[in-house]
């Protein structure tokens, strides 16, 4: 084991790298390119025994990602937002497939209008999709993520991608102490890879992803997969445990920071969650009760594991660096759907978006989201959703657009 | 083709790999040629399969296959060609498989997908140059949908989507030569209506390594509204009117394998066909007709004078 | 409500025939639903259609379980339990066939009380597929039994139904719709609106805790080959292709080769064989015949017609 500097992208790669992976269909996209090149980088000097190939789109090389896993090599690939989405179509028919692959998703905001910076929208988009996911906070917590995150998809009862994501720049782009485990013991972690009964060679003919016809063929397809997802959770935990063990980090489906006294909590995920730790450090200094839960697993969904961290609390804050428009974040539907009607359930259970697009979250803003919580459980009513924006900004966005030739036809008050 | 094994057509094989019961409309041209190829091929193929008709050649739990298939998306299947060629190849390298395991990866699509949504990935296995067959069935249009033209759909042609008196108004695309013109290490026009030239291609196919397509016209009496019996009748007619020319291309020269002193009317070709009777009902659409066969005599003079 | 079912073959206008007795119902002041049913079934497979019609708003969806009037227009459906004919038949439910067979051998061979009518076939045409008013002549008897459809109705249905066809088309359709119309006077309003299903004393579902299978188990996954040989696909056909093995000339790479389904098989002694399982009647076999021993009969003459037995 060794500690060095790394950044996301370059965790992501030495991940890929300590996995033993045998095959690598890539395409750029910042910010995800580091990995591609690093990888590129290593197979060409040797270091890597891997063939690594550059398709002509991420539609193609989720495909070719599939593929080559379904005829029974372990197989990594990356990208981010607009090509996870380009690739949409093949993420859900991959996993439809049943074959076990890693995918590093940098998470960027989606056009239009186009950004490189980060927010969760597009991950988000492939929740539903039947590859599990593994959001991370630190660049360590990518690198051992993705070894975990093999031993997850190649269990015989799981089988289905697994997507691990960080935050671009935020992660991507941002150097970090990594501890960087050892070749033997990280190759004896994940071991060898068995692509079971999905195979293709000769003399064993297979059909493999053939149609159905009839509703309730495919609802046993279909329930299938959502039960082999839901079997994720135990088998990550399984892992999760043999991984502490082997290499002394502990990565726990859900994550609780000084959440056990609390009566307040922040829920978040990805890199913010670790500012949103040091925001309950000074409240805690403050004299408030206040903690924070970070669920590092965010398919499957787990349920259990949030409700026993939130029960008994006053009230939650779910910040959402997401937004379905016309709803809100889907972190707090997700949430209110997992608590609702169970006793203890926190009565008030407030919803924040921020951070869209790289836009930073103050730790004036994380005090503020407190206090909201704090009036909203002793008035006993969940405030609106917040989106969180400024005047200061709204203020600078006018200039933007007066720039761009935009006419505003109403006074503005600002405060100063 | 000096070194085939069939130099007649009673040199084809005796017996089907091909499975009967698939949901197939009868007649149909496209699983004529097909199960001529999968004859020539063998069972050591893995068929990669994009949406179109024969997406539905195996429907859980049944497949017409002795050896293997997977279905990918109708924009993807070249893509799904690569990962499974790749993963081979890497598991003889490190000896995980035998070499006796290998697998021919052939990707298998219709004209939709094959002319169209699929083209840039197509495009990509060339540019990597994919160790792969692939095999389009070009019925010229968007068959299982119920026959909405496509790139491949010809000039004049009525389909769902072009139900007006004129019928299509595009033109056929030339996949033959964009194939040819990007670096495919064979390209090959076919019938299932001239088995011997389509198995004497696959056979030869087979012996070439790179990317190499057959594009195989596929007569189909639903979407070209014609009796299922005549399926072979309009298929020899494509080629006897000079409609289809059986051709091939490789190391960078383009050979015609089927030349006639004379080509019949493609007036015999089209009025056998539902798609072209407006051009012959209620009155004969000379203009158009004429059209039609000056580009087809046109294509033939370069052929001659080259 | 009205519930009716029409049973046909790829090809037979059924989606028509069930759309010109919606429209019909909907001129007489119903409201309706008509649908199409079908899979990755082709031409000559066995399809289904319905319509619901009823005086007030229909909530009802989907297929049909339980239908008031099943119409089949192709009577060679009858016996294939593919098709489905007799799915879901209550007591009430009355029978229509396009059929030259009649009333009491249908139920004696079906071993069925129910209520059954037969309309004869007005075509000299041997292949089903090309009896181009089954469907049409179907839609005339079917609307004389419910009573509630007059022939004013019944003929501007069609009109609106069949308004790209050529005039002379739809008169002509017209014609038999108004033939079975009049054939069936004495039967009007036989048919019964059938009622609401009651939420007592139904029989619940049986409801389990599925338990996930392991992914090799539960994979869209078919390990093994040429298990396509299962389906019956020779159910489609309605014309069949008749080896004269006296007229074969053996050239055995002809018919075995162009048949697109693999359903020709040759011989040790290379003569072929038809698999009549699969072969689904396409008859290019007939078409490619150089020495033209291949006959080509209507399905339902195939056992009046004896096989030759490949020469040994």
């Amino acid at each position: 084991m060794k500690r060095t500097l790394l950044t996301g992208n370059g965790a992501a790669a030495w991940g890929a790298r300590l996995a033993a992976v045998d095959y690598i269909p890539a395409f750029p996209i910042t910010p995800q390119t580091e990995i591609l090149e690093t990888l590129a980088y290593w197979v060409d000097n040797g270091d890597l025994d891997t063939r690594l190939v550059t398709l002509e789109s991420e539609h193609s090389m989720i495909t070719a990602a599939g593929s080559s896993a379904a005829t029974g090599v372990r197989t990594f690939t990356a990208t981010s937002s607009q090509g996870l989405l380009h690739g949409m179509e093949m993420i859900y028919t991959v996993a439809g497939w049943r074959v076990p692959f890693v995918m590093v998703n940098v998470s960027r905001g989606l056009a239009a209008p186009l950004t490189l910076e980060s927010d969760h929208n597009d991950i988000m988009a492939a929740r539903d999709s039947g590859c599990l996911q593994l959001h991370c906070a630190t660049c360590q917590e990518v690198l051992d993520s993705i070894l975990m995150a093999y031993r997850l998809a190649e269990h015989p009862e799981i089988r289905l991608p697994v997507i691990v994501n960080l935050d671009g720049f935020y992660l991507s782009y941002t150097r970090e102490p990594v501890a960087i485990p050892d070749d033997d013991a990280s190759r004896t972690f994940v071991g060898e890879f068995d692509s079971g009964s999905i195979h293709f060679k000769a003399g064993a003919p297979l059909s493999h992803a053939s149609a159905v016809l009839g509703g309730s063929t495919y609802s046993y397809f279909r329930y299938s997969q959502h039960l082999a997802a839901q079997r994720g959770l135990s088998v990550y935990e399984e892992i999760a445990e043999e991984f502490a063990r082997t290499f002394g980090r502990r990565h726990d489906a859900v994550e609780g920071y000084r959440h056990e006294d609390a009566e307040y909590l922040f829920l978040m995920i990805g890199s913010f969650a670790t500012k949103g730790k040091e925001a309950v450090n000074s409240l805690r200094d403050a004299g408030w009760k206040i903690g924070l839960i970070r669920p590092h697993m965010l398919r499957p969904f787990p349920v259990e594991r949030i409700y026993s961290l939130a029960r008994g609390k006053k009230a939650i804050a779910v910040i959402d660096q997401n937004i379905s428009m016309g709803k809100g974040g889907v972190l707090h539907t997700e949430l209110a759907s997992a608590l609702y009607g169970k006793p203890g359930a926190p009565p008030i259970l407030a919803s924040f978006i921020g951070g869209l697009g790289g836009r930073d979250l103050p730790y004036e803003e994380l005090f503020e989201i407190a206090k909201t919580l704090r009036d909203s459980a002793a008035a006993g009513a969940t405030p609106p959703p917040r989106l969180l924006y400024t005047e200061t900004e709204l203020l600078e966005m006018r200039k933007l657009q007066a720039i761009a030739g935009v006419r505003i036809p109403f006074e503005e008050v600002h405060h100063d | 083709m000096t070194e085939t094994a069939f130099q007649r057509q009673k040199d084809l094989p005796k017996s089907h790999l091909l499975s009967a019961g698939t949901p197939m409309c009868a007649g149909c041209g496209g699983l004529e040629a097909i199960h001529i190829a999968y004859d020539v091929l063998g069972e050591n193929t893995i068929f990669v399969n994009a949406a179109g008709c024969m997406t539905l050649l195996s429907v859980y739990p049944f497949t017409p296959f002795r050896g293997s298939w997977l279905y990918t998306a109708m924009g993807a299947a070249p893509a799904g060609a690569q990962g499974v060629r790749d993963a081979l190849d890497i598991l003889m390298d490190k000896g995980r498989i035998e070499v006796a395991d290998d697998l021919d990866v052939v990707v298998l699509t219709g004209d939709g997908s094959g002319y169209g949504m699929g083209i840039s990935a197509t495009s990509g296995t060339i540019d990597r140059c994919l160790d792969y067959l692939y095999i389009v069935y070009d019925n010229e249009g968007y068959g299982n949908t119920g026959q909405q033209y496509s790139a491949a759909t010809p000039h004049a042609a009525r389909t769902a989507t072009s139900r007006c008196a004129y019928g299509h108004k595009g033109f056929k695309k030339d996949l033959f030569s964009i194939l040819a013109a990007n670096g495919a290490a064979y390209v090959a026009t076919a019938i299932g209506s001239e088995p011997l030239d389509l198995a004497q291609k696959i056979e030869k196919a087979k012996s070439i390594s790179g990317p190499r397509f057959i594009i195989t016209l596929a007569p189909c009496p639903t979407g070209w509204d014609f009796d299922p019996k005549e399926t072979m009748t309009i298929g020899k007619l494509a080629v006897r009117t000079g409609v289809w020319p059986l051709k091939e291309f490789t190391d960078g020269k383009v050979s015609h394998n089927k030349t006639f002193s004379k080509l019949l009317p493609v007036e015999t070709y089209l009025e056998q066909q539902g798609r072209f009777r407006h051009l012959f009902e209620p009155q004969k659409k000379e203009a158009v007709l004429r059209d039609i066969q000056n580009s087809i005599n046109r294509y033939w003079h370069e052929v001659a004078t080259i | 409500m009205y519930r009716i079912r029409f049973h046909g073959r790829g090809g037979q206008g059924m989606k028509t025939a069930s759309r010109i007795l919606g429209r019909a119902f909907f001129l007489a002041g119903y409201e309706v639903q008509d649908a199409p049913r079908y899979g990755a079934e082709r031409r000559g497979a066995p399809i289904f259609a319905y319509v619901r019609a009823a005086k007030s708003p229909i909530n009802e969806r989907g297929i049909i379980q339980h239908p008031d009037l099943v119409v089949v227009a192709d009577d060679s459906l009858i016996g294939l339990p593919a098709a489905g004919v007799l799915s879901g038949l209550t007591d009430r439910t009355i029978f229509l066939f396009y059929s030259d067979t009649d009333e009491k051998s249908w139920q004696h061979r079906l071993n069925l009380k129910n209520t059954l009518f037969t309309i004869p076939v007005d075509t000299q045409a041997v292949d089903p597929l090309q009896r181009r008013y089954a469907g049409v002549s179907c839609v005339g008897g079917a609307a004389r039994l419910t009573g509630v459809l007059d022939q004013a109705t019944l003929k501007k249905a069609i009109e609106e139904e069949m308004a790209d066809r050529s005039p002379h088309t739809v008169s002509t359709n017209i014609d038999h719709a108004n033939a079975t119309f009049s054939l069936l006077a004495q039967h009007d309003t036989i048919i019964e609106e059938g009622a609401a299903i009651s939420a007592v004393g139904y029989e619940p579902p049986k409801w389990l805790e599925l338990a996930p299978d392991p992914a090799a188990i539960c994979a869209p996954a078919i390990y093994g080959g040429g298990t396509s040989s299962k389906v019956q696909t020779g159910l489609w056909r309605t014309m069949r292709p008749v080896i004269q093995y006296d007229k074969c000339r053996q050239c055995w790479w002809i018919c075995s080769t162009f048949c697109p389904d693999s359903a020709i098989s040759v011989t040790e002694n290379r003569y072929t064989r038809i698999d009549y399982d699969h072969c689904k009647g396409c008859m290019v076999c007939v078409m490619q015949c150089p020495s033209h021993a291949i006959l080509a009969i209507a399905e339902k003459d195939a056992d009046k017609v004896t096989l030759q037995e490949v020469p040994s």
